[in-house]
């Protein structure tokens, strides 16, 4: 498992840890989706080198089942990976 | 030399890039769009210059701010981010590291020491925020990849991109300007990290014995791979670099690179004491720091400095900025120190330096004290 205990981590003075937590997980997110953005575009940006899909093709997908199952994979990752700070602080209580 | 790259680095992938530049740029957005907004809130603070607690005032009243509380939580969070981010990493591609530590050319060497004894300030608090600190002794290299590519990212590309070495050639520049009939025939640097630094030093002069010390069996067992992929033999130690286990006059060229800010106020004496020390009569001693002044800075980065102790686990910072390096070094035995701002480059040529008492400013200039022992 990767280390993540830190030694000697300070409390902001003043600041309730709740808040400090909502901040690290706002600030999980937003790189969660600055990573899927850039992803996209660079698939996006391929496909179209490419001329694989037509501008309407995402739309009118539908996933499999197996397809399906790896996408219940991606989005429990982006759960665990967005919520640590939760974790972390519930998990060392 | 100059390389964009090396092959111990931790690889990323496509989303570990965009995860790690996301990192990059909230530092980023934190220092230039947030921070500028608290400075005035900082200045209203002010009791004045004839107040012997103006630098604790105002720091004391910030936390009373919402926004700056968020803001230093935010700060924090962003390392907190670094180092999970590509501990997660360098965790996934963990056997291919050790893979490839074990296959490098067989150059130079590694003596740890299984009794070693963790300087005080770095084993009560994680430097930096990275889990495990320095001081690491876990097995293989992963504590070194982690330091590796975590300062990389850290440095937000201003040190010499992902080899992080300008800092290495920066103090070869200064020995060209400064000494430069100098060619020393045994080297060794005091905290010498993964070895970013020690590497150019090495390469600068490829017929000296070049050794290296730091205190954490991780980070040095990857150093040495990272340093054979790279094709320099360097001698690495566990040890102590206010009190190592070499013999008095047994180097030519002793120094550091951004060590003193992670030592104490007495390890700065203790390091340039043991420098003299080491070195042969003729050697010479020079250690790179921040390119900062205490008694220059403006409030702002003095508060700053308080941020970085409090919530980044700096632990000697002001002290490493305060020090009178002349004096220090005069103290120990050295007759002439020198003390100024060498210009940053990362690519060193004899009579291309320069040195002088004015600072450029981050990631252009780094603060240098050197001297010759006569």
């Amino acid at each position: 498992m990767p280390k993540v205990t830190v030694n000697r981590r300070l409390p902001i003075a003043g600041q309730s840890p709740g808040e400090d937590r909502l901040l690290a997980i706002a600030a999980a997110l937003a790189s969660e989706l600055a990573v899927t953005r850039e992803r996209l575009d660079t698939l996006e940006r391929l496909c179209q080198a490419a001329g694989v899909i037509k501008p309407d093709a995402i739309e009118q997908f539908t996933p499999d089942p197996e397809q399906t199952k790896e996408r219940d994979g991606l989005r429990k990752g982006i759960i665990s990976r967005v919520f640590r700070p939760l974790l972390k602080d519930t998990a060392s209580q | 030399m100059t390389q964009s790259a090396h092959p111990m680095l931790p690889s990323a992938t496509h989303d570990e890039v965009a995860q790690q530049l996301f990192i990059r740029d909230l530092k980023v957005y934190l220092a230039e769009q947030i921070e500028p907004h608290l400075r005035p809130v900082a200045e209203a603070l002010d009791p004045g210059p004839a107040s012997n607690a103006r630098v604790e005032t105002i720091y004391n009243g910030l936390h009373e701010n919402e926004n700056f509380r968020a803001y230093a939580s935010l700060r924090r969070t962003s390392q907190d981010m670094l180092w999970t981010a590509i501990s997660d990493s360098v965790e996934r591609q963990s056997d291919e590291l050790e893979a490839k530590a074990a296959a490098a050319p067989q150059l130079g060497s590694l003596t740890l020491d299984p009794d070693f004894k963790v300087p005080e300030y770095l084993a009560d608090r994680d430097v930096h925020l990275m889990p495990g600190g320095y001081h690491d002794n876990s097995e293989g290299v992963s504590q070194g990849a982690l330091m590796d590519r975590g300062g990389a990212v850290y440095m937000l590309g201003r040190n010499g991109g992902l080899m992080n070495d300008v800092r290495g050639h920066t103090l070869v520049s200064h020995l060209y300007t400064c000494y430069p009939d100098f060619e020393p025939a045994r080297i060794l640097e005091l905290g010498c990290g993964i070895g970013s630094s020690l590497v150019p030093v090495a390469s600068a002069f490829p017929q000296a014995e070049t050794h290296g010390i730091d205190v954490g069996a991780s980070v040095l067992r990857y150093a040495l791979a990272r340093a054979r992929h790279l094709g320099v033999a360097v001698h690495l130690s566990q040890d102590n670099a206010e009190h190592t286990r070499f013999e008095d006059e047994s180097f030519d060229l002793v120094f550091s690179c951004v060590l003193l800010h992670e030592t104490s106020e007495a390890g700065i004496h203790n390091v340039m004491k043991e420098s003299y020390r080491l070195l042969k009569p003729g050697g010479i001693a020079v250690h790179l720091e921040v390119p900062h002044r205490y008694e220059t800075m403006d409030l702002w980065s003095k508060i700053r400095g308080e941020i970085e102790f409090d919530y980044n686990n700096e632990p000697n910072w002001k002290a490493a900025i305060s020090a009178d390096y002349a004096a220090v070094l005069r103290q120990v035995g050295f007759k002439d120190p020198l003390v100024g701002y060498q210009d940053a480059t990362p690519a060193p040529q004899r009579g291309a330096g320069h040195f002088s008492d004015t600072s450029k400013g981050t990631f252009r200039s780094w603060f240098v004290a050197s001297a010759r022992k006569s």
